[in-house]
């Protein structure tokens, strides 16, 4: 049998495990719950829906987002996994590189989260539409991005989950690099005027920053102008092609070590 | 090389502790090897490399001619392994492991369909075939782990204390198969329970840090030592009475 026929044979039992765990229908219901709470937010606190379309789009971007951080909860365990369980006993004394294992946990892994993101901008396109009959066409870019970006926060993960011993260190690793250590250097970063296009929490940025291309006029409908202009420091609106290569660095970086380092890892 | 299993000056550090310490051993072919000795002895050790698990730090091991090192998806397409207690997916059926475990292995459908059936037949599992593994016992797991070893009929099998957590009753059973399947396969059998090794195995090699203490026909050990159990205590520092 080709590598190949058993990369297939991967995936759809790896795909399998993902279709069988609770966390993919956890996910799904948190992704509705957090749109069906935006919308439910905007009616009763600030009396109804903006009049600009993308506006409430850039607002129920958090589903997607949330879609694309249940990546996080789908790889952790692919490798470490294997090692803390020591189902890697039954899985590595097969006649198949791990290499094959490795990148079919990761297709299937790409595959699960996908039906998330696809799942979150349906319930976003669904709400538009109702709302205002028309959805904005930045939002197949944010499709676009959200869907890239979860498959390099699945390779992150990947790297994290080949390097740790147990799959909630993985997890909690990835979290606390994305949101935290990221999230506070953009900051840092954001009011020293800097660049921060790089971080990977800034390429995320970019999935509810695409409408329309103007940070203010999306953030006017929420605050006062007035307000607004005292802000003290600049929000940069990401550069699509800034974003997509910092993606798919992350991308490149975590998946192509993970692949290295389990080759290596022993299993004692 | 008509060997089945050959070890050439294999040596495993763990940080600083000596695993394996120059072990040597040469399996021919068709044969059941007791592999025994104390806890911390190697044995696990020597097995994992063998199954392409850990690295030596130096040495060589060959599988029906082929390297560890270089060569490990053909050693592992000649072997079939228990190694500790064997832990698998909860959440997939024994006829969804199997399927998942003979296609990784090379197999057709039509092998799959024709195999699986008797597998499961042989650990007396046709019950559970269906049956997510999360709700298995350990025995029942165990039964499971003997089953995917014979599944692609491989010419080795090599056994870590394969009778771990089973029932008296299942390891009468067990050790039925192991001996049945064993009349046309090399056989390499690390235990504890020199009982069970003598009635599997013709031939022990005992090992005590990492060393190769005797290899050895069980009669020959018997008849130089008085029983098999003397011949353990001897070789491994312990005088016999």
């Amino acid at each position: 049998m080709s590598e190949l026929k058993k990369l297939q044979t991967v995936i759809n039992y790896e795909f399998l495990k993902h279709i069988r765990r609770k966390r993919l229908y956890v996910i799904l219901l948190l992704v509705l719950i957090s749109e069906a709470a935006t919308l439910i937010g905007f009616q009763t606190m600030m009396g109804g829906f903006p009049d600009n379309a993308a506006l409430l789009a850039v607002m129920l971007s958090v589903g997607p987002s949330m879609a694309a951080f249940g990546a996080i909860f789908f790889s952790g365990d692919a490798i470490a996994g294997e090692f803390e369980s020591k189902t890697g006993f039954l899985l590595f004394t097969n006649p198949v590189k791990r290499t094959t294992l490795v990148l079919g946990k990761y297709i299937a892994g790409c595959m699960a989260v996908a039906i998330l993101v696809i799942f979150a901008y349906a319930v976003l396109c669904i709400s538009l539409f109702a709302v205002y009959q028309t959805i904005p066409p930045e939002t197949a870019q944010s499709f676009g991005l959200c869907l890239l970006y979860s498959i390099s926060i699945l390779a992150v993960t990947f790297l994290f989950s080949s390097l740790t011993k147990s799959s909630m260190s993985a997890i909690v690793i990835t979290l606390v690099l994305i949101m935290v250590i990221s999230g506070t250097i953009e900051s840092i970063l954001m009011l020293a005027g800097k660049p921060y296009w790089f971080l990977i929490s800034a390429a995320g940025d970019g999935i509810a920053l695409v409408y329309e291309g103007n940070t203010e006029l999306i953030l006017s409908g929420l605050i006062p102008m007035e307000e607004a202009g005292n802000f003290p420091f600049e929000i940069q609106v990401p550069n699509i092609g800034h974003s997509v290569l910092a993606m798919v660095i992350y991308l490149v970086g975590g998946l192509i070590p993970s692949l290295i380092i389990t080759n290596r890892r022993e299993l004692s | 090389m008509n060997s089945s299993i050959v070890i050439e000056n294999l040596t495993k550090y763990y940080d600083d502790f000596l695993a394996l310490d120059n072990l040597s051993l040469t399996i021919e072919g068709n044969e059941n090897i007791g592999f025994l000795g104390p806890n911390g002895a190697g044995k696990s050790t020597t097995l994992k490399i063998l199954c392409g698990l850990l690295r030596p730090t130096s040495g060589k091991a060959y599988i029906n001619g082929f390297n560890i090192a270089s060569e490990k998806e053909k050693v592992l397409s000649q072997i079939g392994t228990i190694i500790e207690t064997t832990e698998f997916y909860g959440y997939l059926t024994p006829a969804e492991t199997l399927s998942y475990l003979g296609k990784l292995r090379g197999m057709s459908s039509d092998d799959l369909r024709r195999r699986i059936p008797q597998v499961i037949e042989m650990v007396n599992l046709e019950k559970w075939l269906n049956i997510k593994i999360e709700k298995f016992s350990r025995g029942m797991k165990q039964r499971l782990a003997l089953a995917q070893t014979l599944l692609h009929d491989p010419p080795i099998l090599i056994f870590d204390e394969p009778a771990l957590g089973l029932d008296p009753r299942a390891v009468i059973e067990f050790r039925r198969i192991i001996i049945e399947a064993g009349k046309d396969k090399t056989v390499f059998f690390a235990s504890h329970q020199l009982s069970e090794v003598a009635q599997i195995c013709k031939h022990v090699a005992i090992i005590d840090r990492g060393k190769l203490l005797g290899y050895d026909a069980i009669e020959n050990l018997e008849r130089d030592y008085g029983s098999l159990e003397n011949a353990y205590l001897e070789l491994t520092g312990v005088p016999s009475e």
